[in-house]
């Protein structure tokens, strides 16, 4: 790697940890014009500076303004930079479906954890709020995904999460997603309770938790 | 209510004196789980403030406790300053649809008229005949949502927690417009007699950051704190979530109690604002008094008052936050009997002996 490109790639990590949307943009289309490697640009630049503000969330050095200007920024340089990359790059990411579950519309959370995981790699199939269980399990066969994530922050849709679970064992398709849960009543008794495959206090964990389950890296 | 000696006014008055108790307050924060007390759908709530001051009161009477807050959910000014709430048929209401999405629209923004708009009206109305019924033995409060939080449910909470560094000035315009509201509406509970009661659960640094907490939420809940002392009344604050790094800026705001969630540690809050204000909490809502059992209730009781009985400026045992509507009637019973079995005084050693850290 020239000392030009390994530089081009900590701007863009700096870029996105200082929330710099324009910044991260101009490094990205320059990353392009210089015919750099876009999964190389991805990978050392924008998900290394993902990585360094999920980092900073977690020592509460940031908060969720600065996590989801961060987040802005990053997507702001994908978006320039996916499209050049190789084809079968960008078609082998493991799929994790996410959604808070019905009954309720506090996002913020799943969104983060959203964030946290495209920013490892993983391909995200976000359903929004309020979802019913039969749902979550419909778009998880038909999207081949691996994982399904379950949000919420009310304790009177916590039932939902089971229901997802239930819905799957009736199915006999329970072995075939990692069924994972988090949100601010959820703990990791009420994950094992449901028969969850496992619990994450917050975006970073949820991350590390995923890894675990799949067994591997995202690609 | 015979299982108590005192009457939760007499209690609260012997505690402020530093008299001897019948034993520490106790308040399992219960709000729609009043409707199961009656047999009633959460839903049958909306627009029905008899129905509301009916079920709290029921409620009270059932387990004995020591304030009644009237409360349903933190929406109510949002909603009658334009925000959309669903109201499922048995479950606690949830923002559908924040009331502007862009902050060009902020000015467009009116206070509610607590008298008029929304829901407020039906909890004023609960609030007065709660206080009618109960005031004079039992304090009698009414949720007040703080003026961060009900800017995050008028214009979104992603929205919001952008604009908070994007546009500060914006982020200022819409709490002001928030907080004209909050103070109509304090103002209007006074008037029935009840105390808001303050509530502002995104200020939490599960959020924000201290720093944004100082710019942008402190100083509207200070005001508000301000106007409620100038009635005469003494102000609970509630921030859900982590808060530990903002305890100090929460007892800035003048508020005489802090309700400590559980995701915050007692014991860490009295060392650090115990001189100042008092505190309660914070057996979990959901893991312990929704789905434990009552032993777990009870052990998690004398956990709190193991930590915190001694707090200098007081301790009220209570729940982290807001009951979920299902919570077992046994586990509430379970919560009041372990503040009744340790009693008073609180033998601070024995519970030391008994529960190492």
């Amino acid at each position: 790697m020239s000392n030009q490109t390994e530089s081009l790639f900590v701007a863009l990590s700096d870029s996105v940890v200082g929330m710099d949307e324009d910044l991260t943009r101009q490094l990205s289309i320059q990353a392009v014009d210089q015919g750099i490697d876009a999964l190389s640009a991805i990978e050392h630049g924008l998900v290394e500076g993902m990585n360094r503000a999920g980092k900073l969330f977690e020592t509460e050095e940031y908060f969720i303004p600065e996590l989801l200007l961060c987040s802005d920024a990053m997507y702001a340089g994908l978006e320039i930079l996916r499209p050049h990359l190789k084809h079968e790059e960008n078609e082998v990411r493991r799929k994790v479906v996410i959604g808070v579950v019905e009954g309720d519309t506090h996002d913020i959370g799943k969104n983060l954890v959203k964030i946290m995981l495209e920013a490892s790699g993983f391909e995200i199939v976000d359903l929004g709020r309020d979802i019913p269980p039969q749902r979550f399990v419909d778009e998880a066969i038909e999207v081949q995904a691996s994982v399904i994530a379950l949000s919420t922050l009310m304790t009177t849709t916590m039932d939902g999460m089971a229901d997802v679970i239930q819905l799957l064992q009736k199915a006999n398709l329970r072995d075939r997603f990692k069924v994972i849960v988090g949100g601010g009543p959820i703990s990791q008794s009420f994950a094992d309770r449901i028969g969850a495959d496992g619990y994450a206090s917050g975006a970073p964990a949820a991350v590390k938790l995923v890894k675990h389950l799949v067994g591997e890296a995202a690609r | 209510m015979s299982r108590d000696r005192l009457t939760p006014i007499e209690r609260f008055a012997a505690y402020s004196r530093g008299e001897a108790l019948d034993r520490l307050p106790c308040v399992p924060i219960v709000g729609n789980t009043a409707a199961r007390v009656l047999g009633v759908k959460v839903s049958e709530f909306r627009g029905n403030g008899r129905l509301i001051a009916d079920a709290q009161i029921a409620a009270y009477r059932r387990f004995g406790y020591d304030v009644i807050r009237i409360f349903t959910d933190l929406y109510t000014q949002a909603e009658a300053m334009g925000a959309r709430v669903h109201y499922p048929e048995d479950e606690t209401a949830y923002l559908a649809e924040p009331a502007i999405s862009a902050a060009e629209q902020i000015a467009s923004l009116r206070p509610a008229n607590p008298c008029k708009d929304g829901n407020l009206p039906h909890h004023l109305e609960a609030m007065e005949r709660a206080f009618q019924a109960v005031g004079k033995e039992v304090p009698v409060t009414g949720a007040l949502t703080g003026p961060f939080t009900t800017a995050s449910f008028l214009i979104g909470t992603e929205n919001l927690a952008r604009l908070t560094l994007k546009n500060p000035a914006a982020v200022h315009q819409l709490c002001e417009a928030a907080y004209q509201g909050a103070l109509l509406y304090a103002g209007a509970i006074l008037d029935t007699g009840c105390t808001p009661s303050l509530t502002d659960a995104m200020c939490s640094t599960t959020v924000i950051s201290p720093k944004q907490f100082k710019e942008f939420g402190q100083p509207y809940l200070k005001r508000l704190v301000e106007f409620i002392h100038r009635r005469g009344r003494s102000v609970t604050l509630h921030i859900c979530g982590k808060t530990a790094p903002i305890w100090d800026a929460m007892a800035d705001t003048g508020a005489d109690c802090l309700s400590i969630d559980n995701a915050a540690d007692l014991q860490a809050a009295k060392s650090k604002v115990g001189q100042r204000v008092r505190l309660m909490g914070n057996v979990p809502p959901s893991e312990v008094m929704l789905q434990g059992t009552v032993a777990g209730v009870r052990e998690s009781v004398r956990r709190c008052v193991r930590k915190a009985h001694d707090n200098p400026k007081g301790f009220i045992v209570a729940s982290g936050c807001s009951l979920p509507v299902e919570t077992p009637f046994s586990n509430i019973d379970a919560m009041l009997d372990a503040v009744r079995e340790i009693g008073w005084p609180v033998d601070g050693d024995a519970l030391e002996r008994e529960l190492p850290s």
